[in-house]
């Protein structure tokens, strides 16, 4: 029991330390705020281009659409989880020593860091919410059920994906080369996770294939719940499916990454 | 009870080969080749507690692997290790709560957080009470200077403010295990002479088990009774410091650079000409017979010096000596394990 406490107070200051680290690099706040701006002008025009000469795509108006895109980009954050490229510079240049020499369970100090950076990321997505709301005429869901269900959805899919890119960080013990690995999921989240395309649109073996791996689990899943595209008396099965997601992911993340930390080699001296 | 006990510890690291060119390259994909390289070679040592240990050797030999073995970060190919009775690599998490770890080349704090920051997560995540890391936080502000660099972020301080506050993270929770890689790199004199006694100071007082890698063997001479020196993985000695200062730190090298020509020196007992040259001239000196600064003293009487400076021994050049058998009449077997002088 002691040391229960002890692990959640240390988690709670790792918690507690990652929004200092990143109030350290105000410049990319204002970088991001311009480079996300653009992205969302860019998917706003070409939404309504799609649907010049259709009211409904996939059973979805364009308003429906336009929603679910904003509320996706403005929650992209969810799907922003980059171990394969930490992992590998950690690796390259050799702190991943200090990480194995914490006394302190090392996946677990990676999730509550990467959760805390979460949180400041969606802080930090709040002038992109208004730029949506005002340029772009974003419509918020005002039920205080449909954003409790999305919140719990949402942190369910992070976590569930975490331990999906634990899973594939881990490969660059192995390999200790990360950039085609990581270029190669970033892409396929970028996609496969429905922050450009909602599911419904897409095949329908498509939509089998996208919801067989995670990546779906952080975006489309709880952005559905949030605009109504799931209906929210499905919301418990969504939870459950997500639970199970979380469960699997962890349990294969935690086993392969006991066996590949015997691989570690730690680079420069 | 040995505090750490190392048997037949062997690492082997398997390195890839890849030919030149995109074509070495894609054929690397479908058949790749791999070297092995034995980076420790079954050695054996044993550390009890409250000793410091030098554990030397040139680039490459194997100190730093061991090292990363005895924290449990890297997993022995063979042998064993027991550090307080644990298997370090197993039992990873309850070992480093009890082992302290300073690489020279690398920081364990957090780069872009005041100094503070990261000595307050770091008492919390090894559960130092508060009343303790207070004191010892008082105590660290006078050892090693820190109060002014407390508020300071890591990436805006010196290489030696950078090493002083990585001393205090490592040993702030009072670990009894002490591992200090190569811990003066790239420091000047007088930041080392402070760490040093830092270190004598600290871990001498807690009896603390240390293992020190350096190439410098003023760390060693000032740090260390028992030193263990390794060469290609395997160790070539394990005795007394004496012996290797008796044998090979007698003599100290001292060049000046002088205004003008060097004439013929008349040269105090136990001292010689090595070379000289345009504006240079070294001398070698029997540290028994002699002194640096009679050394500097007599020379400068004789000619206007601009600068000189004093080197230590070469590493590289007692392991040479060693295994051509400089040491074989000198009573002191390589890994002669009661050779060690009491801590």
């Amino acid at each position: 029991m002691r040391a229960l406490r002890r692990d959640l107070s240390i988690y709670l200051s790792i918690f507690g330390m990652t929004p200092k680290v990143f109030m350290a690099y105000q410049l990319w706040f204002w970088i991001g705020l311009v480079l996300n701006t653009i992205g969302m002008a860019i998917l706003v025009f070409f939404w309504r281009a799609v649907y010049a000469d259709t009211d409904s795509v996939a059973a979805l108006s364009l308003q429906q659409t336009l929603t679910y895109i904003l509320l996706a980009q403005i929650f992209f954050p969810l799907t922003d989880v980059d171990l394969i490229f930490d992992f590998g510079f950690n690796l390259r240049e050799g702190n991943i020593i200090h990480f194995l020499l914490r006394p302190i369970n090392f996946q677990g100090m990676y999730y509550v860091q990467n959760l805390s950076s979460l949180m400041m990321r969606l802080i930090l997505q709040i002038p992109i919410a208004v730029v949506a709301t005002l340029l772009f005429g974003l419509q918020w869901p005002t039920d205080p059920a449909t954003w409790g269900a999305f919140a719990v959805s949402a942190l369910l899919g992070f976590t569930a994906l975490f331990f999906f890119h634990w899973f594939l960080a881990c490969l660059t013990f192995y390999t200790t080369e990360v950039w085609g690995l990581g270029v190669l999921i970033f892409g396929m989240s970028l996609f496969l996770s429905g922050s450009l395309v909602p599911l419904t649109m897409m095949p329908g073996w498509l939509q089998t294939v996208v919801l067989s791996i995670p990546f779906a689990q952080a975006i489309a899943v709880p952005v559905s719940l949030l605009t109504g595209i799931t209906p929210l008396i499905q919301a418990p099965l969504v939870w459950l499916t997500q639970l199970a997601w979380v469960t699997g992911m962890w349990l294969v993340s935690a086993l392969f990454f006991r066996v590949a930390v015997r691989k570690v080699t730690v680079q420069g001296g | 009870m040995s505090v750490i006990e190392v048997e037949n510890l062997t690492k082997v690291f398997k390195i890839p080969q890849k030919d030149p060119g995109l074509g070495g390259a894609i054929k690397g994909l479908f058949a790749p080749r791999f070297q092995s390289k034995t980076a420790v070679d079954r050695i054996n040592f044993r550390l009890d507690r409250g000793e410091i240990v030098g554990y030397i050797g040139v680039n490459g030999a194997g100190k730093s692997t061991t090292i990363k073995m005895l924290t449990g970060v890297l997993m022995p190919t063979g042998g064993s290790i027991r550090v307080l009775g644990r298997d370090p690599h197993r039992q990873r998490i309850d070992n480093a709560r009890e082992i302290g770890v300073v690489f020279g080349q690398r920081t364990q704090l957090w780069w872009d957080l005041a100094l503070i920051e990261s000595l307050n997560l770091i008492a919390r995540m090894y559960d130092v009470p508060p009343a303790r890391y207070k004191q010892m936080l008082d105590e660290f502000s006078q050892t090693l200077d820190l109060g002014s660099l407390l508020k300071v972020p890591v990436r805006n301080m010196s290489l030696g403010q950078k090493m002083r506050s990585e001393l205090a993270a490592a040993l702030i929770h009072e670990p009894k295990v002490v591992y200090l890689d190569e811990p003066t790199i790239g420091l000047d004199l007088i930041v080392k002479e402070r760490i040093r006694d830092f270190i004598k100071a600290e871990c001498g007082s807690k009896g603390m088990t240390v293992m020190l890698t350096t190439h410098d063997l003023g760390d060693i001479e000032q740090l260390c009774r028992r030193v263990i020196i390794i060469d290609e993985g395997r160790v070539i000695y394990d005795g007394p410091i004496e012996t290797i200062k008796k044998k090979f730190g007698k003599f100290r090298e001292i060049t000046f650079e002088t205004t003008g020509l060097v004439p013929s020196l008349s040269l105090p007992p136990g001292c010689e000409l090595l070379s000289t040259g345009d504006r240079k001239v070294t001398l070698r000196f029997d540290r028994i017979q002699t002194t640096a600064s009679q050394v500097a003293s007599a020379v400068m009487k004789q000619i206007e010096v601009r600068d000189f400076s004093l080197s230590e021994p070469d590493l590289a050049n007692i392991v040479k000596q060693i295994y051509n058998g400089a040491l074989d009449n000198g009573g002191v077997e390589p890994e002669a394990a009661d050779a060690r002088p009491a801590p």
